[in-house]
């Protein structure tokens, strides 16, 4: 029987402002759970001998919220011990290092938020629409094309 | 004795001559090629992915260059350009998908 502040949360955020990942952590602890496994990306300063000096993130922000739900909808399906889900994205202009996409999971025991940690990652880069743009030190950008994207250039088969 | 064409078969579009107003949101790459973020536009309530693509192309030629890489978003399910054959409401959000990055 659940208690109220026990009852399996679906956290998700999709905002243009700064993550934490105190906060997103925090969020899915849970006294019947000794572990919370957590994703975090962040901005890297290359790509292929590039120098990158920012993303710019954009989205279509009803259909991200409601793509996220379906995983975890999917999660909870596939390991039905899963406690809490957080997915945070950020928006807009994201600095290197800066962090752009938190996932926190809890689970009695570490290996299902672990594995759910990894599918939920893998699964937004197919399925959220959320675009961004790498920008270069001469100002150039690219819209970057998830590999994992069925209808990319340079689709994972 | 009824008259009624409105049924479609397998093959057909429907003989209905009904359009309606949706409101059309472009993303990424595809809000650069059109130049504009959303717009709403009247085109006919039955048609096929591939033709609503053809129509929002009509309007925005430029989008043409990503058509091997572009999906669309009917109602905030991902529609692949192709036969499916769409019923649009009224009001109906469709939103032009490029290749996604998230994460």
């Amino acid at each position: 029987m659940y208690k109220l502040e026990d009852k399996p949360k679906d956290l998700i955020k999709v905002t243009y402002e700064k993550l934490s990942t105190d906060e997103v952590a925090e969020s899915v602890k849970s006294p019947s759970c000794g572990a919370v496994s957590l994703f975090i990306g962040t901005t890297r300063n290359n790509f292929e001998e590039k120098k990158v000096i920012r993303l710019e993130y954009e989205a279509y922000i009803s259909m991200a919220e409601a793509e996220i739900k379906k995983i975890c909808s999917d999660i909870r399906n596939k390991w039905p011990m899963i406690q809490h889900i957080s997915v945070h994205h950020r928006l807009g202009v994201v600095d290197i290092t800066e962090v752009s996409v938190i996932i926190a999971i809890s689970s009695p025991h570490r290996n299902e938020s672990l594995d759910a940690v990894k599918y939920c990652i893998t699964t937004l880069k197919a399925t959220v629409p959320i675009w961004k743009k790498e920008v270069y030190e001469t100002e150039e950008y690219t819209w970057k094309e998830n590999k994992e994207c069925q209808w990319s250039q340079n689709e994972q088969k | 004795m009824e008259n009624f064409s409105g049924s479609a078969k397998n093959n057909e579009v429907a003989q209905c001559n009904l359009v309606c107003r949706v409101s059309l949101l472009y993303f990424a790459r595809s809000a650069e090629l059109s130049g504009v973020r959303s717009e709403t536009i009247s085109i006919p309530q039955q048609l096929t992915s591939l033709q609503l693509w053809q129509e929002i192309v009509k309007r925005h030629p430029r989008l043409g260059t990503i058509r091997d890489h572009v999906i669309l978003a009917v109602r905030q399910e991902y529609v692949i350009l192709g036969d499916q054959l769409l019923f649009l409401h009224p009001g109906d959000e469709i939103a032009v998908i490029p290749p996604i990055s998230g994460g």
